[in-house]
């Protein structure tokens, strides 16, 4: 629960940063919380690889910003991305979770096998991601909703019974490629904006 | 190979002689590959297995091969450094797509080749909007890309006592993410953008590759995934694919008869025979699904054969309106990439149209008249567009120098005419995946 509590924090906190550079370290601190929730089937490999694309996603984000005050000001867009995102969570809880019949553990720290933290958070994550995503007006907050998602994604993946680290690896270069576009497209508006 | 390929590709992309020559060099030695590889040949990357099917190798030749083409009239006739990279990881992509067995790891690796063109969208940023299309495009994969995946994911791990509601939700959510990306309508408002902006050669890529590759994916992730027999069971998932194939013709026919760019027209034609596809796929029958992944196939070759004709025309006539007179073998080539975009016979484009049509009829009679409508529409289209370039006519004939756009359009035209003649190769692997769709929707 205490990792959730952190996911939930840095992104906020990542939403309503006004400078990209920010943006990238909290969405770092989003995706190593998100990747260290423990459901049970929890392998360092997979948490090394995972936590290694997020950093190098927060890194080409960070460089591509250029400079410390560069960024997209969310406005009143935080609070609807905000109470959009809490309400579909809810939403998507409620309609979309496996009926397991599993007993919910919800310990403030240590594993957590029912997978209710981990799908939580991807639900979240997601959500948060679409508010973000859809209310962006340039490549900044655009691709940070990508990330987002994308880090969401990666947490139901997780659950999918398979190969998880031939999945792991193809999500994290997934992401590093999303930020790398991510990055590409923030240069290019602000040259096209500057110009 | 590709992958690395690629990499070097982008390492020294500025010189273009070098890099042309490996590109080119590469895929022709993943196309031999491809073809040389025993039938059913599989294994296992890191526990992700991969199988050589028979349409694996079709539709891995036709793209490949459709690759190799773009990147020939690229290099020779409009050199664009990034593309070439773009190329290559985009060749991988298709490959993997074609070979992996795990629903989840085809869409990873789709969605890989849905951001990589990204970088070759752009060009000239101070004079265009190509930078806001290659963003729209970014969030429009990124969306339909996430929501598609989560979705797939959580019906991988839902269990069979599952709510059917649940079921549904999850599998409308699939359905519409593949929509986005197919840029079906009323999922097209990215893909307008992009034909109007972003360069003819990056419009061919995407049109003419990763589109077809998309909607590959779509049918093997139905297959593979195990969701069919639920979506025959819950007919509102078959009725929502049918309304987005049927609105899809419709709209794009509708939308290309009104254009009067010739990159929309043949944009706009994609989406409607992308319509036509979903349609086929829609029906859950032998037919439906040969003439489905025919047309999807056939189509992104005449997507490529007209968007690189069009890029050429517009090149050759400045600040005017295209024309023949500039570059007459472009013009011709526009013209006969429409003959396989309404699927007129001999070509091979033909069979795809006609099963799909005819086991719309028989679904409904409304149903297959849409389509017949739909296909005049898009006839109407090429035939607007080809008099609007051939409308002012030189004195005298000369051929354009560096005729590239032209030989690029013969080659596939004259590919689309041997399989018209011999449609069995063509068609034959179709069937045996269709084979696999039909016991897939009815496991013993």
């Amino acid at each position: 629960m205490l990792l959730l509590a952190i996911v939930a924090i840095s992104t906020l906190a990542a939403n309503s940063a006004r400078q990209l550079r920010y943006s990238a370290v909290a969405f770092f601190g989003v995706a190593l919380a998100a990747h260290l929730i423990d459901d049970g089937s929890l392998a360092a490999a997979q948490v090394v690889v995972s936590a290694s694309a997020a950093l190098v996603a927060s890194a080409i984000l960070f460089v591509a910003a250029r400079d410390g005050r560069f960024g997209e000001d969310p406005g009143w867009r935080l609070w609807v991305a905000t109470i959009v995102a809490a309400a579909t969570t809810a939403a998507a809880f409620v309609f979309l979770r496996p009926e397991t019949g599993d007993e919910i553990s919800a310990s403030l720290v240590g594993p957590d096998p029912s997978g209710v933290t981990t799908e939580v958070a991807a639900f979240w994550l997601l959500s948060s991601g679409i508010a973000i995503l859809l209310t962006a007006r340039g490549a900044v907050r655009g691709s940070l909703g990508a990330l987002l998602m994308l880090t969401g994604t990666q947490l139901l993946v997780r659950l999918v019974p398979g190969p998880h680290l031939a999945l792991t690896l193809l999500l994290s270069w997934l992401q590093v490629v999303v930020a790398l576009a991510g990055a590409f497209l923030i240069v290019n508006q602000r040259a096209a904006r500057e110009a | 190979m590709l992958g690395v390929a690629a990499l070097f590709a982008f390492g020294v992309r500025k010189q273009l002689r070098l890099v042309g020559t490996v590109t080119l060099a590469a895929l022709a030695v993943a196309i031999a590959f491809v073809i040389a590889l025993p039938m059913d040949a599989g294994g296992d990357v890191l526990d992700l297995p991969w199988r050589m099917s028979e349409l694996g190798r079709l539709a891995a030749a036709v793209l490949l091969g459709t690759l190799w083409l773009l990147v020939l009239a690229v290099w020779v006739d409009e050199p664009a450094y990034n593309f070439f990279p773009t190329a290559l990881a985009v060749a991988a992509v298709v490959l993997a797509i074609l070979v992996l067995t795990t629903p989840i790891a085809i869409y990873a690796a789709l969605l890989l080749g849905l951001f990589v063109p990204v970088g070759s969208f752009t060009f000239q940023v101070h004079r265009n909007r190509s930078a806001e299309a290659a963003y729209r495009h970014f969030s429009f994969v990124a969306l339909g890309g996430s929501l598609g995946m989560a979705a797939l994911a959580l019906s991988a791990s839902l269990g069979r006592d599952q709510a059917p509601a649940t079921f549904v939700l999850l599998v409308v959510i699939l359905v519409v993410a593949f929509a986005l990306k197919l840029a079906a309508i009323p999922f097209h408002t990215h893909a307008a953008l992009l034909a109007s902006e972003v360069p003819a050669s990056a419009l061919a890529l995407y049109f003419g590759v990763l589109v077809p590759t998309t909607f590959i994916a779509f049918a093997q992730i139905l297959v593979l995934s195990g969701l069919l027999p639920a979506i025959v069971q819950i007919g509102k998932v078959q009725d929502l694919l049918l309304a987005l194939g049927i609105t899809s013709a419709l709209g794009g026919a509708f939308l290309a008869t009104g254009s009067t760019e010739l990159r929309r027209v043949a944009v706009y034609s994609v989406i409607a025979n992308l319509g036509h596809s979903l349609v086929g796929i829609a029906t859950l029958s032998g037919p439906g699904i040969i003439g489905a992944m025919a047309i999807a196939l056939v189509t992104g070759m005449a997507a490529t054969q007209q968007l690189l004709a069009a890029g050429t025309l517009e090149r050759r006539a400045g600040a005017d309106r295209p024309s023949a007179t500039t570059a007459p073998l472009a013009a011709l080539a526009f013209v006969v990439g429409g003959f396989a975009m309404i699927g007129a016979p001999p070509l091979v484009a033909f069979p795809g149209h006609f099963f799909v049509e005819l086991i719309a009829y028989s679904y409904s009679g409304w149903m297959g008249t849409a389509l017949v409508i739909a296909t005049l529409g898009v006839l109407l289209a090429q035939l607007r567009a080809a008099m609007a370039i051939f409308r002012t006519a030189p004195d005298r004939w000369q051929v354009e120098r560096r005729p590239v756009a032209g030989i690029v359009g013969g080659l596939v035209f004259g590919a689309l005419l041997i399989g018209g003649v011999q449609p069995d190769g063509f068609l034959q692997p179709i069937a045996a995946f269709a084979d696999e769709f039909l016991r897939a929707l009815h496991p013993l």
